[in-house]
């Protein structure tokens, strides 16, 4: 397996960068969602930049400084800037300041159908429809990580020493909290809402299932674990942080617990730095330090496909169109491929 | 290991009133056409000049390593990750923290957190320090002593505030807790800025500046709380593993008490110097070339710290000569 990388380099480019396009922005690509028919990307310039196939991206000034976190909303997008706006953004160029806090940095954004929440600091705020004014959700220290369940009734919402997951009812929010000692980062419920795990300063994530609270420790990572996401219908929490993609399974009663994770798409000397699921596949791809990236099955026994050959810069978003048909992968240096994931395309 | 596209970062303590906000301005504004990001702390002194200003909280985070005085900045990770998005390239950074910070955590964050230790790099830690109040100071507050002992620089200003024989006795003071930062005596902080940013005081090199005139290691008998420090020197050659075993296990078992340490060390058999510099329990450490031709092949170690006395220093360094 350690040779796979090596081995694949030798042909010069990919098949994916033969049909795609490359556009240098030369801004970091901070964070990259999917609308409706097109993707859209943050940069360290304050840029989000609309892609779609065929046509050059639309370039939008949002925000001064760097856009720190981005969502997708209905046809929009929201983001953070670290120039402390919150900011509603169409691909025809229309910004909507929701909020300006001024010196203080957007950290965080989510949203849920028309609800629209940022964090910056301790502070979550949640813009439902029609209300000019946000609640507002108080914790004991910066907020890190954001993440709604997918039915909007829950918010997961991470910090130092844990997780506090609020519940809505009767438009009331109410706080439970999950605690783990340390730092905790992005956070993300399962597909069946029945965990929840977050990213954390140490080189460790660290999970919870929700109804008893119990601690679900996933170790042994090389680096701090920059991204994950859910694949199949295992599912299976793929995670970046290591040389490998490393799959962790949450089918059963326990989960992961007392299981191995699945390794897949070795990157030789390189560590995973991003990975993101094919939709409907049990599939990722994973982005590696150099630039480069792997399309591996979540099967020990197959090879992994070189989908982007190495850029020399850390691969920091990878994207795929709502129609399933375009990839889109950024990285640290503003190199953006945008190509067709299947040939007949 | 050095990287040219780390961004220094210099960390600027001092109380409340020393004249932080004044040395601040000066680096802002006399150092034209740089780029520099000013990590502040809300409850700071207002009025800085500079387009990049950042809101801090000064959360202190235990790290999850089971090392209890392992500290680290949360924020300061966090925002530093956050600069390093930036298109544009800052040419430095400087943390202000505030009055009654404990310099560990932020020193801490450099060491401890790796994408923080790839793209930027500690400088110096520069405090400021008011000559008419830090003796009293001293007294009532241990994180002046904490800011005293882990200065690279320390700016002694307002001296003009001050009498001749006052200020050589707060400078036998600051002397007496940390020997190897660099004493400027100012007016309206007016020290020459090369002397101030850009130093690479934590590259492990600059061990090797350690003027072995400092090196006392006869001192008075302090009050237990009080921050010290204490040096060896050592002529006959050390063994390598009597020293690792035996520096490996006070930094577990005292690195709490221990703010800082420094060394150059002679091992048997080994051609080039070592050189190690640590922050409570974390330490960097590497061989530095060969010795100098006909200068003397001195180990040196200096420690700072707390109930040092107690450490059984001496001795346990004499036991790592070679036997």
């Amino acid at each position: 397996m350690n040779a796979d990388l090596e081995k694949l380099q030798e042909t010069n480019k990919t098949e994916l960068e033969r049909r795609g396009s490359i556009f240098n922005i030369g801004a970091p690509a901070t964070e990259a969602v999917t609308t409706r028919d097109q993707i859209a990307v943050g940069f360290g310039d304050g840029t989000v930049r609309f892609f779609q196939s065929g046509s050059d991206p639309k370039t939008v000034k949002a925000h001064k400084g760097v856009v720190l976190s981005m969502t997708n909303y209905e046809d929009h997008v929201l983001t953070g800037g670290d120039d402390g706006r919150f900011l509603k953004i169409s691909s025809d160029g229309n910004i909507e300041e929701i909020f300006n806090f001024g010196s203080k940095w957007v950290d965080c954004v989510a949203s849920h159908k028309d609800t629209k929440v940022c964090s910056s600091g301790k502070t979550v705020y949640i813009w439902t429809k029609n209300k000019d004014k946000p609640q507002t959700l108080e914790h004991q220290s910066t907020v890190a990580g954001l993440a709604f369940d997918n039915k909007g009734k829950r918010l997961a919402v991470s910090r130092y020493g844990g997780v506090t997951v609020w519940k809505l009812n009767n438009n009331k929010w109410t706080a439970s909290n999950y605690t783990w000692k340390g730092s905790h980062g992005t956070v993300t419920f399962s597909p069946d809402t029945k965990y929840i795990v977050t990213a954390m300063q140490e080189n460790q994530i660290h999970g919870w299932r929700i109804n008893d609270k119990a601690d679900l420790a996933m170790r042994g990572y090389p680096s701090k674990i920059k991204s994950f996401t859910w694949v199949g219908d295992t599912p299976y929490l793929v995670t970046s942080g290591s040389s490998d993609a490393v799959c962790w399974p949450f089918d059963g009663k326990e989960g992961p617990m007392g299981r191995k994770p699945i390794v897949v798409a070795n990157g030789g000397k390189e560590l995973a730095t991003f990975v993101k699921a094919l939709n409907g596949e049990k599939a990722v791809f994973t982005g590696f330090t150099d630039g480069s990236v792997l399309l591996a099955e979540i099967d020990e026994s197959k090879k992994p496909i070189m989908i982007r050959s190495s850029t020399g810069a850390e691969v920091s978003t990878i994207a795929i169109s709502s129609d399933n048909s375009q990839i889109l992968i950024g990285d640290m240096k503003g190199s953006i491929l945008l190509s067709s994931l299947w040939a007949d395309n | 290991m050095e990287n040219t596209s780390q961004v220094p970062v210099t960390v600027l303590t001092g109380f409340l009133g020393a004249g932080k906000t004044t040395l601040l301005n000066r680096i802002l504004t006399e150092q034209h056409g740089r780029k520099y990001a000013v990590i502040v702390n809300e409850f700071g002194e207002q009025g800085i000049d500079n387009d990049l200003v950042v809101d801090a909280d000064e959360e202190v985070f235990e790290m999850n390593n089971g090392c209890i005085c392992c500290t680290v900045r949360g924020d300061l990770i966090r925002i530093l990750s956050g600069l390093m998005k930036r298109a544009d390239k800052l040419d430095a950074i400087i943390v202000e923290t505030t009055g009654l910070a404990d310099p560990a955590p932020v020193a801490q964050t450099f060491f401890v957190d790796q994408d923080v230790a790839d793209r930027t790099k500690l400088d110096a830690i520069v405090t400021v320090a008011d000559a008419v109040h830090l003796s009293s100071q001293l007294v009532d507050h241990h994180e002046a002593e904490e800011q005293i002992a882990f200065a690279d620089v320390i700016l002694l200003n307002k001296v003009e505030l001050v009498e001749d024989n006052d200020i050589v006795k707060v400078n036998d003071r600051i002397r007496k807790i940390n020997p190897f930062a660099k004493i400027i005596k100012t007016t309206r902080c007016d020290a020459p800025l090369d002397e101030i940013v850009g130093l690479n005081a934590f590259s492990l090199d600059r061990v090797l500046d350690i003027e072995p005139d400092f090196l006392e290691s006869d001192h008075d008998h302090e009050h237990d709380d009080d921050v010290t420090s204490l040096s060896f020197v050592s002529d006959s050659p050390l063994d390598m593993d009597k020293f690792q075993d035996w520096f490996g296990n006070l930094l577990r078992t005292k690195g709490q008490d221990i703010l800082r340490s420094k060394g150059i060390l002679n091992f048997k058999g080994e051609e080039e110097r070592y050189v190690f510099q640590g922050v409570h329990m974390l330490m960097d450490a590497s061989p530095m070339g060969p010795w100098p031709k006909g200068k003397n092949r001195s180990s040196r170690v200096v420690f700072i710290g707390r109930d040092l006395d107690n450490m059984n220093l001496k001795e346990g360094f004499e036991n790592c000569k070679s036997a």
